[in-house]
């Protein structure tokens, strides 16, 4: 009896104190306390390309809150969306609820087709720093932004590369039928064609057990170039049957294969395969250097893809949160300061169109060398040259 | 493209189909005694160029290896894929489908069980060894040797054909010429009858695994030395393997070898003419047009009767 009377009295005092600790921890550090999400892969197979952004962005959070600059407190919290569609609405909820105002992210394409309409809908900004589908900014996602060149302008800079910098009249574009092969391949071929480079279009669907076939009708094309859309673990046993078929022409990857795991699969082959990325190398351009080293310092290896551009976005968020009030704003203000925002970056400039595309469409090239991959530089400089 | 060409895909076509017909016979075995569908094997082939793989990265070869040494590291290597194969058909066995055997469990529950098996199989795998692909570590240096017909053949060829001919040769012999061999085929025609005329079915059960598990395993590692070693690697090529063996009459072990080469060689020269997206769909087609004439494979008769 006494029990049950303590039961009914306790279970309501008991959850209001936890929401009352709940509403604290809210405004806590005296009511100055602003979340920021990263989501993107942080389990499951491709982890490696989320680490290398959430360290970028943890190493932002912490600097902007040492320095004494804000008069608010960053939190940061990740969501994981293993980089799979289905999983990413899920992630997106997560983030939601627990009352971010802005989100660095979906890191994959897929997903963020899936998220943005979520994020949408809850009037949040969602600025990915590796997206790169194309379609993502025509689909109306209101809140979403993309702060990364997309494969439009991969394909486009892989083309021109072609046709300025090499002697190449015909040129191999194969696909790995996936979203972002297809993708990056269609863009390729259409503007190689529009450069006069005759172009044999080819598709080797992802996990083919044996490149061996496809790599000798590549050979059998007689072609001087060859353009591979795909990620970097299939890339790997391509560029090594290719060698042993013997192909001699110029060869070439976006930033699927930009990856050492690339160069880990394919060994020797590996060499002389140029390599696009929307990224800079952050250990070779002079702007970059003090946060590879802060980045070394902290989490004991060097800074991967897309670390010091997801760093960019985490500092450049902070700032527009300083601008539309700090402790005061809100995802709507930040949301319409960032569509506006003008913010120099250690790696570029940043600045979004009416749709939310990204303006500086700037590529990079790096070629491997002695089974390393070397930054060569800025391609619309090297195609000039 | 020209009629060298040709060539060279045809004997890329052999190349593949010996790995396929390796393959092919871990299932024709298991089938042919136990009439189970065994869908875990491709993950003891995957296991085999795990193991291949672990033997070489532990006792790492030198750079620029000598003839004499590249045989080594080859003959290692294969030992090691078969060790792993066999390892793990064998506790397959025990764990999986010897339970169900002692409980006479319905054939579908065996099939349920294979393929969960399967699923354990290879995410165990993903844990252990990572989901990054692997690649082999150099060997030998992957030169061009002679031509055939126009057709160039590196080292890496050769091996796969010697090793997968080698490997046929000599269980074509196991099951026809020893008494291991009749064994597994009586017990594969009547069980009962077997038993009774002193065959102990667990061991020539659990052995037959082994046999399959062995050759699944060095399969594994030369699939590796040609591509790359990951964990769901298993998937294509074991399906391929399964279509080949029901292809050449599931149950038959010469029916497996064949039903692997022609299908490697369909599904390569599909490449040449038509391209890479082509690839199962041709293969497919020809196990799905043979078998509407010869429901029963090429060489339609059996290791054992059908239950």
């Amino acid at each position: 009896m006494l029990n049950k009377t303590f039961v009914k009295l306790a279970a309501p005092l008991a959850i209001s104190a936890l929401a009352l600790t709940g509403c604290g921890s809210d405004s806590g550090g005296g009511g100055d306390t602003i979340k920021i999400a990263f989501q993107g892969p942080l389990s499951g197979d491709n982890v490696q390309l989320g680490t290398n952004m959430e360290n970028g962005i943890k190493l932002a959070i912490d600097q902007a809150n040492a320095s004494g600059d804000y008069d608010f407190e960053i939190e940061y919290f990740p969501t994981d969306d293993q980089g799979q569609p289905d999983k990413a609405t899920a992630a997106a909820q997560k983030a939601i609820d627990e009352g971010v105002i802005a989100v660095i992210g979906p890191a994959f394409s897929g997903p963020a087709d899936t998220a943005a309409e979520v994020y949408a809908e809850a009037g949040i900004p969602a600025v990915s720093s590796s997206a790169t589908r194309p379609d993502l900014t025509t689909k109306g996602y209101e809140s979403f932004l993309r702060a990364v060149p997309n494969d439009s302008a991969q394909g486009a800079g892989m083309a021109k590369y072609f046709d300025q910098a090499t002697d190449a009249e015909k040129v191999v574009v194969v696909d790995d039928k996936t979203d972002y092969g297809v993708g990056l391949a269609d863009v390729a071929e259409k503007e190689l064609t529009a450069a006069g480079i005759e172009v044999v279009r080819q598709s080797v669907p992802q996990k083919t057990p044996d490149y061996s076939a496809a790599a000798r009708s590549v050979v059998g094309q007689k072609a001087d170039g060859l353009i591979y859309a795909g990620y970097y673990e299939d890339a790997g046993p391509f560029a090594t049957k290719l060698a042993e078929a013997g192909f001699e022409g110029t060869t070439m990857s976006g930033d699927g294969t930009n990856d050492m795991g690339f160069v880990k699969l394919a060994g020797d082959a590996a060499n002389g395969w140029k390599l696009t990325c929307p990224c800079t190398d952050p250990t070779q351009e002079e702007a970059t250097k003090a946060f590879a080293d802060d980045y070394q310092a902290e989490f004991n290896q060097a800074p991967g893809t897309y670390s010091a551009e997801s760093y960019d976005v985490a500092q450049m968020i902070i700032a527009q949160i300083a601008e539309t009030g700090g402790a005061e704003s809100d995802s709507e203000k930040l949301l319409e300061s960032l569509r506006g925002v003008e913010y120099k970056g250690l790696t570029k400039t940043f600045s979004f169109d009416d749709k939310g595309e990204f303006k500086n469409q700037t590529i990079y090239m790096y070629e491997v060398k002695d089974e390393k991959i070397g930054y060569v530089g800025n391609i619309d400089e090297l195609a000039a040259e | 493209m020209s009629l060298n060409a040709f060539w060279d895909f045809l004997v890329l076509g052999v190349v593949l189909g010996c790995l396929y017909a390796v393959i092919a016979i871990g299932y024709t075995l298991v089938y042919g005694v136990l009439q189970l569908l065994n869908f875990a094997h491709s993950e003891v082939f995957m296991f085999g160029g795990f193991g291949g793989l672990m033997a070489l990265t532990v006792w790492a070869p030198a750079p620029d290896p000598s003839g004499a040494q590249s045989v080594l590291y080859v003959v290692v290597g294969m030992l090691a894929g078969a060790a792993f194969g066999g390892v793990v058909a064998y506790g397959l066995e025990k764990v999986a489908y010897r339970p169900l055997r002692r409980h006479k469990a319905p054939r579908l529950v065996f099939l349920i069980t294979a393929i969960g098996a399967s699923f354990f199989l290879y995410n165990l795998a993903g844990k252990l060894f990572g989901r990054n692909s692997l690649a082999m570590p150099d060997m030998y240096e992957n030169k061009r040797v002679f031509s055939f017909f126009g057709a160039e053949l590196s080292v890496t060829m050769i091996l796969i054909v010697v090793s997968a001919v080698g490997m046929m040769i000599g269980l074509d012999y196991v099951v026809n010429r020893t008494k291991l061999g009749s064994s597994i085929r009586a017990v594969a025609q009547d069980p009962e009858v077997a038993s009774l005329m002193g065959v102990n079915i667990d061991k020539v059960v659990s052995r037959t695994f082994v046999i399959g598990g062995l050759l699944g395993g060095a399969a594994g590692f030369l699939f590796g030395v040609n591509n790359k070693v990951v964990y769901t690697m298993g998937f294509l090529p074991g399906i391929t393997a399964f279509a080949a063996a029901v292809l050449g009459g599931i149950g038959n072990v010469r029916g497996a070898m064949l039903g692997g080469m022609l299908l490697g060689i369909v599904e390569t020269l599909t490449v040449y003419f038509w391209g890479e997206e082509w690839r199962y769909v041709a293969g497919f087609a020809v196990l799905v047009v043979v078998l509407m004439f010869r429901p029963t494979g090429l060489l339609g008769e059996r290791l054992g009767r059908t239950a």
